[in-house]
């Protein structure tokens, strides 16, 4: 039985290598049919032509993917034990992304500030490079910035800052000194002395619940803290050389957080024309699923940042730390920077709160172990003297 | 262990052998090509994991194309959401000059954009030489339909070239070639 014409649908099949038997049969007896094909062949290799100019890829862009490759292969040797920061395997199944922060081994106790370290290192210098100049900004090139300004603090003066933080879950290995709920904290930083700082805790009523100060100058450490309502103060010899302050450790978490979100690629990113001038609110939507050997995850964060300076006003994370959910959220209240003329003589030192326990012993780079054995040093100091 | 190397040989070797065309195609529908870079860049990290993880390769090619077609929708989604530029964002760095050697890439995007997002894909597919089959899973579009939908976009192209006073190079210069 002679076929009717092809109709348009089947003709683009046929100039697509994609029609049937009888079709092609037909279009080869009708020259209507056969002219039509004719006339779409050429229209598709117009297309196949115009789409096809002759570019390569640019070599940048194949250096970073060669560059990527390269490492993945050199991982293969030195995967125990070694902390990374990598895309998600599993997300890419999931059609999510994170980027996680693992490590292999048995050394994971050892990480804090060594792995922040690290991955601030690989965030900065393989994360940020890939940020170009283009023709809008992003909410990727605002974090980029932002982990920047994290990256160069303040070279001098006091710094004081004055925020909310709220903890839930957050493992002592990022923050020794805080237990969980809603604190207001006040954190005086000499950026014109390395490692002398004063940072203090705050119940919502406003009585101090704990505070640390250190002053390399005077080789000194003051912890102050508060137990069952018994305030408790611990003056330590500060070691020589101690590897990272508190406010570095606390401001490359940030930096190392920030990055993490930038590598996310999947930011949403909102203006926010506020009070304060405008802002810029960055979120990076929640992603499940963590790897069994997964140390550190940021499964979900949001970060509101000045668009002036490219300071964070507002931070929130929620992710897993060996396994552990956490979520921590910091708003900033009040921030100034002053001359050392300008600070009131105080400003570094833990006041003395009547009826404390005062327990002296050495320091270690780990204030909170200081804490413990100076404790129980005491301890067995006072039952000996029974 | 091992499997990681191989990962990354077989990787490399499918980027060899098709990033430029992956390039090309993202080109082509992305209106940055900073977005092109990135997307490349992420679909074969993508393509990575995925031999890592030991998956399927037996059609790299459109594999690769779903992907980077997938990572180009949600690059521009993402666009949409991002803020115009101000000076005061001025990165020190100019953006490079689209490597196009003899414009064409140029005019193909500008009829291209007056095309909907799905003529887009579809066309930029096909000039990929994917099957309909390929096409189908890239613009997540069941098979059956490719046919009538690229007709139709093919169409519309045509009709965009006429209204821009472009009509019929193409044609012409196929069908004589000593003009080419």
């Amino acid at each position: 039985m002679p076929m009717t014409c092809l109709n348009d649908i089947q003709i683009q099949a046929l100039a697509d290598g994609e029609g049937h038997d009888a079709e092609r049969t037909h279009a080869g007896s009708c020259a209507a049919c056969a002219e039509r094909l004719r006339q779409r062949r050429l229209l598709m290799s117009g297309i196949h032509d115009r789409l096809n100019a002759p570019i390569a890829v640019p070599a940048p862009i194949a250096r970073r993917v060669d560059e990527i490759f390269r490492l993945n292969a050199e991982a293969t040797g030195s995967d125990r034990g070694a902390t990374r920061l990598r895309a998600d395997a599993r997300g890419f199944s999931r059609g999510s992304r994170s980027v996680r922060l693992q490590a292999e081994g048995t050394r994971r106790l050892a990480y804090s500030g060594v792995a922040v370290a690290a991955a601030t290192l690989v965030a900065v210098l393989v994360i940020v490079p890939m940020v170009k100049g283009p023709t809008t900004v992003s909410a990727s090139e605002i974090l980029a910035k932002s982990a920047s300004q994290l990256a160069a603090p303040i070279a001098s003066g006091v710094e004081f800052l004055e925020y909310e933080l709220t903890l839930d879950g957050v493992p002592r290995e990022i923050m020794p000194d805080q237990g969980d709920g809603v604190y207001r904290v006040v954190q005086v930083i000499d950026h014109g002395v390395p490692g002398r700082f004063h940072f203090a805790s705050f119940a919502p009523g406003g009585a101090q619940l704990t505070a640390i100060a250190e002053d390399p100058a005077a080789a000194r450490r003051v912890m102050a803290m508060r137990i069952d309502g018994q305030p408790y103060r611990f003056e330590l010899s500060l070691p020589p050389n101690p590897m990272f302050s508190e406010p570095e450790l606390q401001r490359m978490h940030m930096q190392a957080t920030v990055a993490m979100m930038q590598a996310s690629g999947n930011q949403h990113m909102q203006v926010i024309d506020a009070p304060e001038g405008r802002q810029y609110r960055i979120d990076v939507p929640s992603v499940s699923g963590t790897a069994p050997a997964a140390v550190w995850d940021l499964n979900e964060a949001h970060a509101v940042i000045d668009a002036g300076d490219y300071h964070i006003v507002e931070f929130a994370v929620k992710g897993a730390f060996l396994r552990e959910p956490y979520s921590m959220s910091y708003r900033l209240i009040r921030r100034e920077v002053k001359t050392s003329a300008g600070v009131p003589s105080g400003a570094f030192e833990v006041p003395l709160e009547p009826g404390a326990i005062v327990i002296h012993g050495e320091g270690s780079p780990i204030a909170p172990r200081d804490a413990l054995v100076a404790a129980l040093r005491e301890l067995a100091r006072a039952r000996q003297g029974r | 262990m091992e499997a990681r190397s191989i990962a990354s040989d077989t990787a490399r070797e499918l980027f060899q052998a098709h990033g430029a065309a992956v390039y090309r195609f993202l080109a082509v529908l992305l209106r940055h090509h900073q977005d092109a870079e990135d997307c490349v860049q992420e679909t074969f990290l993508k393509l990575l994991r995925h031999l890592e993880a030991g998956g399927e390769t037996s059609n790299a090619r459109g594999w690769l194309f779903t992907v980077a077609a997938h990572a180009a929708r949600d690059r521009q989604r993402r666009r949409s959401r991002w803020i115009p530029f101000l000076p005061a964002h001025a990165a020190p760095v100019l953006p490079a000059q689209l490597p196009d050697e003899d414009g064409r890439l140029k005019i193909a995007r500008d009829a291209l954009r007056q095309l909907t997002a799905r003529d887009r894909l579809l066309l930029a597919l096909r000039a990929q030489g994917l099957s309909y089959r390929d096409i189908a899973a890239a613009a997540r579009i069941r098979p059956a339909s490719v046919g009538r939908l690229l007709a139709r976009a093919v169409d519309r192209w045509a009709t965009n070239l006429r209204k821009d006073g472009n009509a019929y190079d193409v044609l012409e210069r196929h069908s004589n070639p000593g003009a080419r």
